[in-house]
């Protein structure tokens, strides 16, 4: 793509929520709200991640973006489509796939190629037209080799990636992603961060990344961070991780560099703002020894 | 009094077309007072290692002993040895079924057949334990907790049993950076202050790093490696990678400062030994 051509693209809303509050009644009867007062824009081509502790909302914003759940106020559009009218439900998500957190709960069949088929072919698209779109699924999650195995008999990360592949062959816009590496192993983990960041890179998916890990939110073009319904604060993960007390407090991690490098700087020391990963420290440290 | 593997082999499915080799000729000691972190990558061999230390498995050749007595025996000595051996699972919180925190805790102790002071006694300590009020939660409903908190009646269940030693496979996963501290402030404090040996099964390399006096990596049904976690840490890292496990973000970044030409001790197990340890070389 030409990079005016991308440009212009980035700076298409794929996501917008205005003035968005979600609110449940809980088992008590109580209204509890979720969410209070969202504005969020995700433009088409961005990788977003979304991080805050437990029970900030993170999941329950994300449910909206495919019409999992409805704004109690507020709206959300995606593409222009308002996810209240029900007309655009199908359309809504013919653009946006979601990938959860247990991938044993989002495979279907007892053959890896029967569950990437399994969502095109509940489109009604063409056989032959489901041939291709799952040949190149698996493709682009590296897992063509494994298509006639057994998915159970699978490690947790390869479930993942068929997960990933079987939303691919909807042939989505953007794909949303709730905690997809919680139950996997560093190896497993690994694999799915570098699946989405394949997705970004060669098939201009626009990414929305739910996480509890600050190394994988941190290779995010933009992170989205929230509490108790609010977004408390979003930018780069430059920018986000050079408040490393404020994150702390919140309960969340940051990256170990960050943390040094904060630590360092309140020590008098002088260290550039905005070092995240272990090579800007090195590059900062190497400057100054 | 250890736990005593000897030539400790499993293998699954045996005589069917899916038999699998998970665990071959592993010999071990747990002593008492340690606190063991068990890494290895899916499919290592780890989880179906830890079930034989309570006896949810026994070893298809060698034995596992508590105290000088085998596990697979069928004798009333060998049903209490099991039992000083406590599990907390993965997702423990999946495992309530009763309709109130405080019936769910004393599952395990009834089955003890302790007396009923005796059992409520228990779970007034274990919820006191894990920081449940017993006034506000004993009636409620463990299904109405948020996740963290249920993972806590989960282990409280665990810990009214008393155990001698305790194995958590991954007690974290799923949680935030704040729930996954208080699981291990509990455990922690299990660990030092009723001397309850621990066998923590985790990913997260960083907490085994911090807490662990003693690392065992599993690789292919076999003890690959055992040592201090961070002697492994510093002079293993080919291995573990070849493993399919990583080092703790701690040590990556001493180990590629180093490469950088920055000497920083690699014995640097936290953050503020890094930056003590930067600080010592450099001038402000």
């Amino acid at each position: 793509m030409e990079l005016e051509e991308m440009q212009t693209r980035e700076r298409e809303p794929m996501i917008v929520v205005s003035r968005m509050s979600h609110s449940y009644e809980d088992e008590m009867g109580n209204q509890v709200k979720a969410l209070d007062q969202i504005n969020l824009t995700i433009n088409k081509g961005e990788f977003v991640a979304i991080i805050g502790t437990n029970g900030s909302g993170k999941s329950t914003l994300a449910k909206h973006f495919n019409v999992l759940l409805e704004p109690t106020e507020g709206t959300v559009s995606v593409l222009g489509m308002d996810t209240k009218d029900e007309e655009k439900l199908w359309g809504i998500r013919s653009h946006v796939g979601m990938v959860f957190q247990n991938p044993d709960n989002q495979i279907v069949a007892a053959i890896v190629e029967e569950d990437v088929a399994f969502g095109p072919e509940n489109l009604g698209v063409p056989p032959a037209e489901i041939r291709k779109r799952v040949d190149k699924a698996l493709d682009v999650v590296g897992m063509q080799a494994y298509r006639h195995h057994a998915p159970h008999l699978l490690s947790g990360g390869q479930k993942q990636r068929i997960a990933i592949a079987g939303v691919l062959a909807m042939n989505p816009d953007c794909i949303v992603l709730d905690e997809p590496t919680a139950m996997l192993d560093p190896m497993g983990r690994k694999d799915v961060l570098k699946t989405v960041h394949a997705l970004h890179k060669e098939e201009h998916m626009t990414v929305v990344y739910i996480t509890h890990f600050m190394d994988e939110a941190m290779t995010a073009d933009r992170i989205v961070v929230m509490k108790n319904g609010h977004i408390l604060q979003e930018g780069r993960p430059a920018d986000i991780f050079k408040q490393v007390e404020s994150l702390k407090e919140l309960g969340l991690d940051v990256p170990v560099a960050a943390e040094v490098a904060d630590k360092l700087r309140k020590d008098g020391y002088a260290i550039a703002e905005g070092i995240v990963t272990d090579k800007e420290l090195g590059d900062a440290l190497c400057l100054s020894y | 009094m250890p736990i005593v593997l000897d030539s400790v082999t499993y293998t699954y499915g045996q005589g069917t077309p899916f038999e699998k080799q998970a665990l071959t000729g592993i010999s071990l000691t747990i002593n008492e007072g340690e606190f063991i972190g068990i890494i290895g990558h899916t499919g290592s061999g780890k989880s179906t290692l830890v079930q034989h230390l309570n006896g949810l498995l026994h070893p298809t050749e060698g034995q596992v002993t508590v105290n000088g007595i085998n596990l697979a025996d069928k004798t009333e000595e060998a049903k209490q040895s099991r039992h000083m051996v406590g599990m907390v699972f993965q997702y423990p919180e999946h495992q309530l079924f009763e309709e109130t925190i405080a019936k769910d805790i004393a599952f395990g102790p009834t089955n003890l057949g302790l007396t009923q002071e005796e059992i409520e006694q228990r779970v007034k300590d274990a919820m006191d334990f894990v920081g449940l009020d017993y006034k506000t939660y004993a009636d409620r409903s463990p299904f109405h907790l948020s996740g963290g908190q249920m993972r806590r009646v989960a282990i409280a269940g665990v810990v009214a049993m008393k155990p001698k030693y305790l194995v958590l496979d991954e007690p974290s996963a799923g949680l935030d950076p704040a729930g996954r501290e208080e699981i291990f402030a509990e455990i922690m404090r299990l660990h030092k202050e009723q001397g309850v040996t621990v066998i923590l099964v985790s990913h997260n390399m960083e907490d085994i790093s911090k807490m662990a006096t003693r690392l065992l990596v599993i690789d292919d049904g076999k003890v690959l490696l055992d040592g201090k976690p961070i002697d492994i840490f510093m002079k293993y890292r080919e291995t573990l990678q070849k493993a399919g496990v990583d080092v703790p973000p701690v040590s990556q970044l001493t180990a590629y400062l180093n490469q950088r030409g920055l000497p920083v001790s690699e014995e640097a197990i936290t953050v503020d030994d890094v930056v003590a340890s930067i600080e010592s070389l450099k001038k402000r």
